[in-house]
Protein backbone atom coordinates (compact mmCIF):
# COMPACT_ATOMS: atom_id res chain seq x y z
CA UNK A 1 0.00 0.00 0.00
CA UNK A 2 1.55 3.55 -1.12
CA UNK A 3 1.00 5.97 2.11
CA UNK A 4 -1.28 9.24 0.03
CA UNK A 5 -0.51 12.25 2.23
CA UNK A 6 -2.74 14.80 1.13
CA UNK A 7 -1.67 18.39 2.27
CA UNK A 8 -3.78 21.15 2.07
CA UNK A 9 -0.35 23.41 1.45
CA UNK A 10 3.23 22.81 0.88
CA UNK A 11 4.80 19.59 0.27
CA UNK A 12 6.52 19.76 3.56
CA UNK A 13 6.24 16.13 4.07
CA UNK A 14 8.51 14.84 1.45
CA UNK A 15 11.75 14.36 3.83
CA UNK A 16 10.26 13.22 7.01
CA UNK A 17 11.51 9.93 7.21
CA UNK A 18 14.72 11.16 8.10
CA UNK A 19 12.72 12.96 11.30
CA UNK A 20 13.06 11.21 14.73
CA UNK A 21 9.20 12.33 14.98
CA UNK A 22 5.62 10.33 15.57
CA UNK A 23 2.39 10.94 14.26
CA UNK A 24 -0.16 12.55 16.39
CA UNK A 25 -3.69 10.94 15.63
CA UNK A 26 -6.51 13.70 15.97
CA UNK A 27 -8.92 11.33 14.05
CA UNK A 28 -10.26 9.47 10.82
CA UNK A 29 -11.93 11.61 8.00
CA UNK A 30 -13.22 10.98 5.09
CA UNK A 31 -10.46 12.57 2.34
CA UNK A 32 -11.80 15.05 -0.09
CA UNK A 33 -10.10 18.08 -1.37
CA UNK A 34 -10.01 20.90 1.00
CA UNK A 35 -11.12 18.47 3.70
CA UNK A 36 -8.61 20.31 6.37
CA UNK A 37 -9.50 23.92 6.65
CA UNK A 38 -6.66 25.96 5.30
CA UNK A 39 -4.17 27.41 7.81
CA UNK A 40 -5.22 25.04 10.37
CA UNK A 41 -2.47 24.13 12.75
CA UNK A 42 -2.19 21.33 15.83
CA UNK A 43 0.00 20.48 18.61
CA UNK A 44 3.41 22.13 18.36
CA UNK A 45 1.81 24.21 15.75
CA UNK A 46 2.47 21.89 12.83
CA UNK A 47 0.08 21.27 10.09
CA UNK A 48 -2.91 19.18 9.82
CA UNK A 49 -2.15 16.69 7.27
CA UNK A 50 -4.70 13.46 6.15
CA UNK A 51 -2.59 10.38 5.87
CA UNK A 52 -4.95 7.67 4.27
CA UNK A 53 -6.37 5.41 1.69
CA UNK A 54 -9.01 6.60 -0.47
CA UNK A 55 -11.80 5.88 1.58
CA UNK A 56 -10.65 6.74 4.88
CA UNK A 57 -8.13 8.53 6.08
CA UNK A 58 -6.29 9.88 9.55
CA UNK A 59 -6.40 13.72 10.35
CA UNK A 60 -2.32 14.01 11.61
CA UNK A 61 0.16 16.12 12.72
CA UNK A 62 4.01 15.75 13.15
CA UNK A 63 5.37 15.52 16.78
CA UNK A 64 8.65 15.20 18.06
CA UNK A 65 8.80 12.23 20.63
CA UNK A 66 11.73 13.20 22.44
CA UNK A 67 9.96 16.55 23.78
CA UNK A 68 8.07 17.08 26.30
CA UNK A 69 4.76 17.67 24.89
CA UNK A 70 3.36 20.26 26.97
CA UNK A 71 0.49 18.68 27.40
CA UNK A 72 -2.20 21.86 28.13
CA UNK A 73 -1.02 22.71 24.79
CA UNK A 74 -1.82 19.57 23.16
CA UNK A 75 -5.09 19.39 24.74
CA UNK A 76 -5.90 22.60 23.31
CA UNK A 77 -4.73 21.87 19.87
CA UNK A 78 -6.43 18.79 19.82
CA UNK A 79 -9.92 20.00 21.05
CA UNK A 80 -9.57 22.60 18.20
CA UNK A 81 -8.89 20.58 15.03
CA UNK A 82 -11.23 17.88 15.69
CA UNK A 83 -14.00 21.03 16.25
CA UNK A 84 -12.35 22.26 12.85
CA UNK A 85 -12.90 18.81 10.95
CA UNK A 86 -15.99 18.56 12.62
CA UNK A 87 -17.02 21.93 11.24
CA UNK A 88 -16.67 20.67 7.76
CA UNK A 89 -18.09 16.72 7.63
CA UNK A 90 -18.17 13.93 9.51
CA UNK A 91 -15.31 12.87 11.99
CA UNK A 92 -14.38 10.10 14.09
CA UNK A 93 -12.22 11.25 17.01
CA UNK A 94 -9.57 9.53 18.01
CA UNK A 95 -8.67 9.62 21.84
CA UNK A 96 -6.54 12.25 22.88
CA UNK A 97 -2.57 11.66 22.85
CA UNK A 98 -2.71 8.75 20.09
CA UNK A 99 0.28 9.09 18.52
CA UNK A 100 1.78 6.51 15.96
CA UNK A 101 5.59 5.65 14.67
CA UNK A 102 5.03 6.11 11.23
CA UNK A 103 2.65 6.21 8.36
CA UNK A 104 2.95 2.81 7.29
CA UNK A 105 1.87 1.98 11.32
CA UNK A 106 -1.53 4.63 10.26
CA UNK A 107 -1.90 3.04 7.13
CA UNK A 108 -1.81 -0.85 7.80
CA UNK A 109 -2.34 -1.30 11.95
CA UNK A 110 -5.41 1.58 12.09
CA UNK A 111 -7.14 2.44 8.48
CA UNK A 112 -6.80 -1.00 6.28
CA UNK A 113 -8.18 -3.36 8.79
CA UNK A 114 -10.79 -1.03 10.58
CA UNK A 115 -11.99 0.34 6.63
CA UNK A 116 -15.49 -0.38 7.30
CA UNK A 117 -15.77 0.23 10.32
CA UNK A 118 -14.81 3.80 9.88
CA UNK A 119 -17.01 4.09 7.31
CA UNK A 120 -19.72 3.11 8.68
CA UNK A 121 -19.12 5.25 11.90
CA UNK A 122 -18.54 8.11 9.61
CA UNK A 123 -21.95 7.27 7.76
CA UNK A 124 -23.79 7.12 11.17
CA UNK A 125 -21.93 10.80 11.85
CA UNK A 126 -22.69 12.04 8.87
CA UNK A 127 -25.06 15.31 9.15
CA UNK A 128 -25.58 15.18 12.95
CA UNK A 129 -23.38 17.07 15.75
CA UNK A 130 -23.07 16.69 19.38
CA UNK A 131 -24.25 18.87 22.32
CA UNK A 132 -23.33 18.43 25.89
CA UNK A 133 -25.84 18.64 28.54
CA UNK A 134 -25.79 19.27 31.86
CA UNK A 135 -28.61 20.09 34.15
CA UNK A 136 -28.08 21.24 37.88
CA UNK A 137 -30.03 21.65 40.91
CA UNK A 138 -29.77 25.14 42.91
CA UNK A 139 -28.80 23.39 45.92
CA UNK A 140 -30.49 25.50 48.40
CA UNK A 141 -33.82 24.97 46.30
CA UNK A 142 -33.80 21.33 46.12
CA UNK A 143 -32.47 21.13 49.72
CA UNK A 144 -35.10 22.69 51.34
CA UNK A 145 -37.55 20.30 48.84
CA UNK A 146 -35.55 17.52 51.02
CA UNK A 147 -36.17 19.37 54.38
CA UNK A 148 -39.64 19.54 53.78
CA UNK A 149 -40.63 16.31 52.63
CA UNK A 150 -39.11 14.46 54.56
CA UNK A 151 -40.08 14.88 58.50
CA UNK A 152 -36.60 12.55 59.99
CA UNK A 153 -34.51 15.02 57.98
CA UNK A 154 -36.01 17.57 59.28
CA UNK A 155 -35.95 16.49 62.86
CA UNK A 156 -32.35 15.39 62.17
CA UNK A 157 -31.25 18.93 60.92
CA UNK A 158 -33.50 20.90 63.91
CA UNK A 159 -31.29 18.12 66.20
CA UNK A 160 -27.77 18.43 64.56
CA UNK A 161 -27.60 22.27 63.64
CA UNK A 162 -27.87 22.81 67.67
CA UNK A 163 -24.86 20.69 68.56
CA UNK A 164 -21.07 21.57 68.15
CA UNK A 165 -18.91 20.80 65.24
CA UNK A 166 -17.68 17.84 67.38
CA UNK A 167 -20.84 15.97 68.35
CA UNK A 168 -23.88 14.21 67.04
CA UNK A 169 -21.62 12.15 64.66
CA UNK A 170 -24.08 9.60 64.10
CA UNK A 171 -26.87 11.62 63.32
CA UNK A 172 -25.36 13.84 60.87
CA UNK A 173 -24.32 10.50 59.39
CA UNK A 174 -27.92 9.74 58.98
CA UNK A 175 -29.22 13.13 57.79
CA UNK A 176 -26.52 12.76 54.77
CA UNK A 177 -27.41 9.37 54.30
CA UNK A 178 -30.87 10.28 53.95
CA UNK A 179 -30.72 13.35 52.07
CA UNK A 180 -28.40 11.74 49.80
CA UNK A 181 -31.35 8.79 49.56
CA UNK A 182 -33.64 11.77 49.23
CA UNK A 183 -31.80 13.58 46.17
CA UNK A 184 -30.95 10.21 44.59
CA UNK A 185 -34.71 9.82 44.40
CA UNK A 186 -35.47 13.78 42.94
CA UNK A 187 -32.34 12.79 40.18
CA UNK A 188 -34.00 10.17 38.90
CA UNK A 189 -37.33 11.71 38.74
CA UNK A 190 -36.18 15.14 37.38
CA UNK A 191 -34.07 13.57 34.85
CA UNK A 192 -36.48 11.07 33.48
CA UNK A 193 -39.20 14.42 33.16
CA UNK A 194 -35.88 16.05 31.52
CA UNK A 195 -35.10 13.71 29.08
CA UNK A 196 -38.60 13.15 27.83
CA UNK A 197 -39.09 16.55 26.93
CA UNK A 198 -35.66 15.90 24.95
CA UNK A 199 -35.61 13.13 23.39
CA UNK A 200 -38.15 13.38 20.31
CA UNK A 201 -35.28 15.66 18.76
CA UNK A 202 -32.15 13.73 19.24
CA UNK A 203 -31.12 10.94 17.71
CA UNK A 204 -28.78 9.13 20.26
CA UNK A 205 -27.43 9.88 23.72
CA UNK A 206 -24.68 8.80 25.48
CA UNK A 207 -24.54 9.33 29.69
CA UNK A 208 -21.31 11.11 30.93
CA UNK A 209 -20.39 11.31 34.17
CA UNK A 210 -21.12 13.98 36.94
CA UNK A 211 -21.53 14.16 40.55
CA UNK A 212 -21.79 16.48 43.91
CA UNK A 213 -24.79 17.74 46.12
CA UNK A 214 -26.33 19.70 42.89
CA UNK A 215 -25.75 17.30 40.09
CA UNK A 216 -29.15 16.18 38.36
CA UNK A 217 -27.87 14.88 34.60
CA UNK A 218 -25.03 15.00 32.69
CA UNK A 219 -25.64 13.57 29.26
CA UNK A 220 -24.29 13.95 25.23
CA UNK A 221 -26.90 13.80 22.62
CA UNK A 222 -25.89 13.59 18.99
CA UNK A 223 -28.40 15.52 16.63
CA UNK A 224 -29.63 16.21 13.75
CA UNK A 225 -28.01 19.15 11.80
CA UNK A 226 -31.57 19.79 10.70
CA UNK A 227 -32.92 19.46 14.32
CA UNK A 228 -30.49 21.59 16.08
CA UNK A 229 -31.99 25.22 15.97
CA UNK A 230 -35.69 22.76 17.55
CA UNK A 231 -33.63 21.36 19.78
CA UNK A 232 -32.13 24.55 21.08
CA UNK A 233 -35.36 25.96 21.57
CA UNK A 234 -36.91 23.53 22.89
CA UNK A 235 -33.77 23.68 25.59
CA UNK A 236 -34.70 27.15 25.94
CA UNK A 237 -38.12 26.23 26.70
CA UNK A 238 -36.93 23.75 28.99
CA UNK A 239 -34.42 25.60 31.34
CA UNK A 240 -37.20 28.47 31.50
CA UNK A 241 -39.68 25.96 32.70
CA UNK A 242 -37.42 24.63 35.02
CA UNK A 243 -35.13 27.66 36.34
CA UNK A 244 -36.40 28.17 39.52
CA UNK A 245 -34.69 25.10 40.66
CA UNK A 246 -32.95 22.99 37.92
CA UNK A 247 -29.59 25.00 35.79
CA UNK A 248 -29.24 24.03 32.03
CA UNK A 249 -25.75 24.42 30.85
CA UNK A 250 -25.56 23.36 26.73
CA UNK A 251 -22.26 23.08 25.51
CA UNK A 252 -22.11 22.76 21.83
CA UNK A 253 -22.34 21.91 19.00
CA UNK A 254 -19.26 19.88 19.23
CA UNK A 255 -17.29 16.58 17.39
CA UNK A 256 -19.32 13.27 18.68
CA UNK A 257 -16.73 12.47 20.82
CA UNK A 258 -19.56 10.54 22.51
CA UNK A 259 -20.47 8.23 19.97
CA UNK A 260 -17.53 6.78 18.49
CA UNK A 261 -18.26 3.44 20.76
CA UNK A 262 -14.20 3.13 21.48
CA UNK A 263 -14.41 -0.20 22.30
CA UNK B 1 -17.64 24.84 17.33
CA UNK B 2 -14.27 26.58 18.65
CA UNK B 3 -15.45 30.22 17.69
CA UNK B 4 -18.64 30.03 19.57
CA UNK B 5 -19.61 32.54 21.98
CA UNK B 6 -21.06 32.54 25.49
CA UNK B 7 -24.17 33.73 24.52
CA UNK B 8 -28.09 33.47 26.11
CA UNK B 9 -30.77 33.66 23.59
CA UNK B 10 -34.80 33.40 24.10
CA UNK B 11 -35.52 33.36 27.42
CA UNK B 12 -31.85 33.90 28.54
CA UNK B 13 -32.37 31.12 31.26
CA UNK B 14 -30.01 28.21 28.90
CA UNK B 15 -26.62 28.60 29.97
CA UNK B 16 -24.36 28.42 26.66
CA UNK B 17 -20.50 28.59 27.58
CA UNK B 18 -17.98 28.68 24.78
CA UNK B 19 -15.83 25.67 26.24
CA UNK B 20 -12.60 27.65 26.21
CA UNK B 21 -10.94 27.07 29.35
CA UNK B 22 -8.49 23.85 30.08
CA UNK B 23 -11.01 22.37 32.59
CA UNK B 24 -14.07 22.39 29.88
CA UNK B 25 -11.51 21.00 27.18
CA UNK B 26 -11.02 17.88 29.35
CA UNK B 27 -14.48 17.57 30.40
CA UNK B 28 -15.32 17.60 27.13
CA UNK B 29 -12.43 14.96 25.17
CA UNK B 30 -11.07 13.23 28.25
CA UNK B 31 -11.40 9.46 27.71
CA UNK B 32 -13.40 10.16 24.43
CA UNK B 33 -12.46 8.93 21.00
CA UNK B 34 -11.38 5.75 19.70
CA UNK B 35 -8.82 3.63 21.69
CA UNK B 36 -5.91 3.09 19.55
CA UNK B 37 -4.39 0.00 20.21
CA UNK B 38 -1.48 0.08 22.82
CA UNK B 39 1.05 -2.05 20.54
CA UNK B 40 0.78 0.56 17.65
CA UNK B 41 0.59 3.65 19.18
CA UNK B 42 3.27 5.22 20.77
CA UNK B 43 2.08 7.30 23.95
CA UNK B 44 3.18 10.60 24.80
CA UNK B 45 5.02 10.71 27.81
CA UNK B 46 2.77 12.40 30.37
CA UNK B 47 -0.24 11.59 28.67
CA UNK B 48 -1.25 9.42 31.78
CA UNK B 49 -1.63 12.41 33.91
CA UNK B 50 -4.89 13.49 31.88
CA UNK B 51 -6.57 10.08 32.21
CA UNK B 52 -6.99 9.96 35.32
CA UNK B 53 -9.79 8.41 36.88
CA UNK B 54 -9.82 8.21 40.67
CA UNK B 55 -12.18 6.13 41.75
CA UNK B 56 -14.33 7.59 45.02
CA UNK B 57 -17.55 5.61 46.18
CA UNK B 58 -20.48 8.28 46.58
CA UNK B 59 -21.76 6.53 49.75
CA UNK B 60 -18.92 7.32 52.15
CA UNK B 61 -19.00 8.41 55.46
CA UNK B 62 -17.77 11.51 53.94
CA UNK B 63 -19.79 12.14 51.71
CA UNK B 64 -22.78 11.55 54.07
CA UNK B 65 -21.28 14.32 56.40
CA UNK B 66 -21.20 16.36 53.44
CA UNK B 67 -24.30 15.91 52.39
CA UNK B 68 -25.95 16.80 56.25
CA UNK B 69 -23.63 19.63 56.47
CA UNK B 70 -24.80 21.22 53.08
CA UNK B 71 -28.54 20.80 55.06
CA UNK B 72 -27.71 22.57 57.77
CA UNK B 73 -25.76 25.61 56.46
CA UNK B 74 -28.98 25.67 54.37
CA UNK B 75 -30.73 28.81 55.98
CA UNK B 76 -34.62 28.23 55.33
CA UNK B 77 -36.16 31.87 56.30
CA UNK B 78 -33.74 33.66 54.50
CA UNK B 79 -34.05 31.64 51.42
CA UNK B 80 -37.19 32.90 49.13
CA UNK B 81 -37.73 35.73 51.63
CA UNK B 82 -40.43 33.41 54.20
CA UNK B 83 -42.24 31.87 51.06
CA UNK B 84 -43.66 28.54 52.28
CA UNK B 85 -41.32 25.55 51.01
CA UNK B 86 -43.98 24.26 49.27
CA UNK B 87 -43.92 27.05 46.76
CA UNK B 88 -40.36 25.75 45.72
CA UNK B 89 -41.17 22.73 44.54
CA UNK B 90 -41.36 23.08 40.63
CA UNK B 91 -43.34 21.73 38.45
CA UNK B 92 -41.38 18.87 37.48
CA UNK B 93 -41.93 17.87 41.13
CA UNK B 94 -45.46 18.05 41.21
CA UNK B 95 -46.64 14.66 40.42
CA UNK B 96 -44.42 13.74 43.73
CA UNK B 97 -41.20 11.72 43.35
CA UNK B 98 -42.01 8.83 45.87
CA UNK B 99 -39.36 9.93 48.98
CA UNK B 100 -38.14 6.83 50.45
CA UNK B 101 -35.17 4.88 49.00
CA UNK B 102 -33.49 1.89 50.13
CA UNK B 103 -29.94 0.68 48.74
CA UNK B 104 -26.84 2.55 49.30
CA UNK B 105 -26.53 5.20 46.84
CA UNK B 106 -23.03 3.95 45.30
CA UNK B 107 -20.88 5.60 42.25
CA UNK B 108 -17.64 5.75 40.79
CA UNK B 109 -16.53 9.41 40.35
CA UNK B 110 -14.62 9.83 37.92
CA UNK B 111 -12.06 12.69 39.29
CA UNK B 112 -10.60 14.99 36.63
CA UNK B 113 -8.23 17.34 37.33
CA UNK B 114 -7.16 20.22 35.48
CA UNK B 115 -3.25 21.43 34.94
CA UNK B 116 -1.50 21.85 38.11
CA UNK B 117 -3.67 20.26 40.56
CA UNK B 118 -2.06 17.00 42.04
CA UNK B 119 -4.19 15.88 44.64
CA UNK B 120 -5.71 12.91 42.44
CA UNK B 121 -2.70 11.52 40.75
CA UNK B 122 -2.36 8.35 42.43
CA UNK B 123 -5.35 7.21 40.69
CA UNK B 124 -3.50 7.79 37.36
CA UNK B 125 -3.06 5.48 35.00
CA UNK B 126 -2.33 5.08 30.68
CA UNK B 127 -4.77 5.42 28.48
CA UNK B 128 -6.02 2.04 27.98
CA UNK B 129 -8.09 -0.01 26.07
CA UNK B 130 -10.30 -0.61 28.62
CA UNK B 131 -11.04 3.41 29.53
CA UNK B 132 -14.43 2.41 27.98
CA UNK B 133 -15.72 0.06 30.09
CA UNK B 134 -14.57 1.76 33.35
CA UNK B 135 -16.66 4.77 32.15
CA UNK B 136 -19.36 2.80 31.74
CA UNK B 137 -19.02 0.76 35.11
CA UNK B 138 -18.85 4.66 36.32
CA UNK B 139 -22.48 6.03 35.24
CA UNK B 140 -23.80 7.17 38.13
CA UNK B 141 -26.92 4.33 39.47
Amino acid sequence: MTPVVMDTRDAIETAHTALEGGYYVYAVVQPAPNRVPAGLTGVHGGPVLLVGIETVAAAVGRIPLDRSPGRRAELMAHSKVVDALAECGAVVPIQFGSVMADEEGILEQLLVPNEEFFLALLDELAGRAQYNLKASYLEDVVLAEVIAEDGEIRQLREYTRTLADDEGHGERLRLGQLVAHALEHKREFDAAVLLRAITPYVAAQAPRTSHGVDHLLDVAFLVNDEVRAAFEEQLEGLAEAVHERIRLRLVGPLAPYDFVGGE
Amino acid sequence: MTVQTSRRRGGGYLERPAPSGLADVIEIILDKGIVIDAYVRVSLVGIELLTIDARIVIASVDTYLRFAEATNRLDLVEHGGGKPLDDFIGNLQEKGASKKTSGAVKGVKKAITGGGKDDDEEGRRPARKSSQARRRQSEEA
